[in-house]
């Protein structure tokens, strides 16, 4: 009985590589395909959006070519020759048929793109099926140690197709982001005020210049440069004692306060602009800086409270004890421990307000109605509404409100790692 | 003459949890005292109300004949040992050393000069000496457990205290500190009150042991006296089966060795 079982154990250890092995460039296109079912997918909306039916109808058949191939790839196993003669002729169709549709449409960029994502899958499918090793295996002829070489040449492979996968996808998220900013970017060196045009092809200044030279681009920055530095400060000396407070002292209420920190963040911004509208009116902030610093301040302090807070529940009780036994007060304990502690985390939450308010618009469109008290996102819009489509203007003018932007994430990028990765306080 | 008392001490917390019932305690001048017991038994409960951490509900403590009740951590005179250590992180090694000194007021502030000194003397004296500029990220468990001890000491406080400081070391380090507490204890003959629920530890460190359970005290003597006489099932539980298991294991190990 015992040696039975045994025997049983053996011989399945005997076929251990065999029943593993799987080579890693067939691996390597189940992974891959998914992502071209996904753009197939894209490219499908695409031409429904542009209208082209015709190229609907080829990308459709497409799309089902390369849905049987994904569940071919998928089923390709030991033994199964026939799925590997079936994979690389749907693949030569689908090579057929993306060539075909090329062809056909109007080969722009994105085109170009699609065409890729079809033939070059399929060429790769017909290479790997038709590769010796792979059609040993596919045989079910392969020996044991045979597979055994391939598991080992299957770790250094697999690696390497990781990797270049990795960056194709990695390549794809970086244009994807980084494309419409280089739009920006040409239409703001670009003469004239058109969104199209060649792209990078005639390179000119002259909208740099203009807003530059333009006293209203300056009044603006100045007005922007106060109400941002002023929420900031007024934020974080609201925010520090209080996400403090929450963080170490249990009181009655807590809960709901903190509770409600966050209920005020579930309803969109524009639910309060009437009211905080009367109220400012009211109190005759309309048109002033510390209006809109008040404004900013209040809606920014929920996040900057409940993460200051986070990071204050990190720094351990031992440390303020250790504090108070050499002789510091409560006080003390706040200001010579806790705050130099937490300086990377109240550097995250400062650039957070700092950039909130920067980049804020509802609020200083309806609260500040005259131009002199514009901060810089109003007046960019009012680049494109009053004085016509003034694109190039609107685009150079972006650029330089992102740039101070760029410059702070840069300067605190070092402080930004360090407060979002918090905990590093064990001493 | 620095003694402590505890008077009928208690502390209740508002849940109506008891964690220290009634505790009476004379600690002599320059005594080394252990406070042993099961986790949960009110030790710590029971240094954290003497450092002034932790309120008292009932009672009263006294150091050096003064009732210390409401006085702040930092005015008792204490020095404090945390088992986390708790050094600064953002701080160096001397600026660690020497943080209680500067923030003494009044009478009692330093010249930069003599505290300079100070951090000096205390360094070498727990073999520190290089590290003082490094931060505590930079040291090993040991060493920050030695610049704890030497922040707590550097004050020359009037009473020393430690909680459970050795548990988060490995074993040889662990024995090699004992050694080195023991040692400082006895050159700078302070009071000192010393946490663990280590019977091993309680017994090597101690002129005293006080063994706790669920915040009543169950007896108090030198460590041997109690190993002899335990007063109470518990005692005889917690602390003598516990050595003589120990004293049997090693017997069967090397025992079974030589036959």
């Amino acid at each position: 009985m015992m040696g039975k079982t045994r025997d049983t154990v053996m011989k399945h250890h005997d076929n251990l590589a065999n029943l593993w092995y799987v080579p890693a460039e067939v691996n390597t296109l189940r992974n891959l395909y998914p992502f071209v079912l996904a753009i197939n997918l894209i490219s499908l909306c695409l031409f429904y959006l542009r209208e082209d039916f015709d190229s609907v109808f080829s990308s459709s058949m497409q799309f089902f070519v390369t849905l049987l191939v994904l569940v071919l790839l998928k089923k390709l196993d030991r033994g199964t020759r026939f799925i590997r003669d079936g994979l690389i002729g749907i693949s030569g169709l689908a090579l057929l048929l993306s060539i075909l549709q090329f062809m056909s449409g109007p080969q722009i960029f994105v085109d170009l793109w699609i065409m890729l994502w079809s033939s070059i899958p399929a060429i790769l499918v017909i290479l790997v099926a038709s590769k010796p090793d792979v059609t040993l295996w596919t045989s079910g002829k392969q020996s044991v140690n045979s597979a055994e070489a391939g598991l080992y040449r299957n770790r250094r492979i697999s690696r390497i197709h990781n990797i270049i996968l990795r960056h194709i996808a990695l390549v794809h998220a970086v244009t994807i982001v980084v494309l419409p900013i280089l739009w920006i970017v040409d239409v703001a060196v670009s003469p004239g005020n058109s969104l199209g045009g060649g792209f990078f092809d005639v390179i000119t200044m002259e909208h740099f210049n203009k807003i530059l030279s333009s006293e209203s681009f300056w009044i603006w920055a100045r007005n922007s440069v106060i109400v941002s530095i002023g929420t900031t400060i007024l934020g974080l000396a609201l925010a520090i004692p209080a996400g403090y407070a929450f963080s170490r002292f249990r009181f009655r209420g807590r809960d709901y306060a903190m509770f409600s920190f966050l209920l005020v963040q579930m309803f969109p911004g524009v639910i309060i602009l009437v009211p905080y509208f009367l109220v400012m009116k009211a109190l005759g902030l309309l048109n002033t800086s510390l209006g809109l610093i008040l404004a900013y301040s209040v809606t920014a302090l929920p996040l900057c409270v409940w993460m200051l807070k986070g990071f204050f529940d990190t720094v351990p009780k031992e440390l303020e004890e250790a504090a108070l036994v050499d002789g510091c007060s409560q006080n003390q304990v706040f200001w010579k421990i806790i705050l130099p502690l937490s300086l990377p985390a109240v550097a995250v939450t400062a650039l957070f307000s700092f950039l909130a308010a920067w980049n804020e618009f509802l609020l200083a469109l309806t609260f500040n109605t005259s131009e002199e008290m514009y901060t810089l996102p109003v007046g960019l819009a009012s680049l494109i509404s009053s004085t016509g489509q003034a694109w190039g203007d609107f685009a150079a003018a972006s650029l330089l409100v992102s740039l101070p932007v760029v410059i702070l994430f840069i300067a605190f990028q070092r402080f930004l790692i360090e407060g979002l990765s918090a905990g590093g306080v064990k001493g | 003459m620095v003694n402590v008392s505890f008077r009928n001490v208690s502390k209740r917390y508002e849940n109506g949890f008891s964690a220290v019932n009634e505790l009476d305690l004379e600690i002599n001048d320059g005594e080394f005292l252990v406070l042993l017991g099961p986790s949960g038994c009110g030790k710590s409960t029971t240094l954290r109300m003497l450092a002034g951490l932790e309120d008292i509900t009932d009672g009263e403590i006294s150091i050096g004949g003064a009732r210390v009740n409401d006085l702040p951590p930092g005015a008792r005179g204490i020095g404090m040992v945390f088992q986390s250590y708790a050094l600064y992180p953002h701080m160096s090694i001397s600026d660690n050393l020497s943080f209680g000194l500067r923030m003494q007021k009044g009478e009692e502030r330093m010249s930069d000069e003599e505290i300079d000194n100070l951090i000096v003397e205390t360094a070498s004296m727990l073999g520190l000496s290089s590290e003082l500029e490094k931060k505590p990220k930079q040291l090993s468990g040991g060493q920050r457990q030695r610049v704890a001890l030497g922040r707590a000491l550097i004050k020359r406080p009037r009473v020393l205290l430690m909680d459970e400081p050795l548990s988060n070391l490995d074993a040889e380090l662990r024995q090699q500190m004992r050694l080195e507490i023991r040692r400082l204890h006895d050159e700078l003959g302070m009071t000192t009150v010393y946490v663990t629920h280590d019977q091993i530890e309680a017994m090597t460190l101690a002129d005293r042991i006080v063994v706790l359970n669920e915040g009543e005290l169950q007896q108090h003597g030198p460590p041997m006296e109690v190993y002899r006489n335990p007063s109470n099932s518990f005692v005889e539980g917690f602390l003598c089966a516990h050595l003589n298991e120990i004293v049997e294991t090693a017997n069967n190990l090397f025992g079974g060795e030589e036959e």
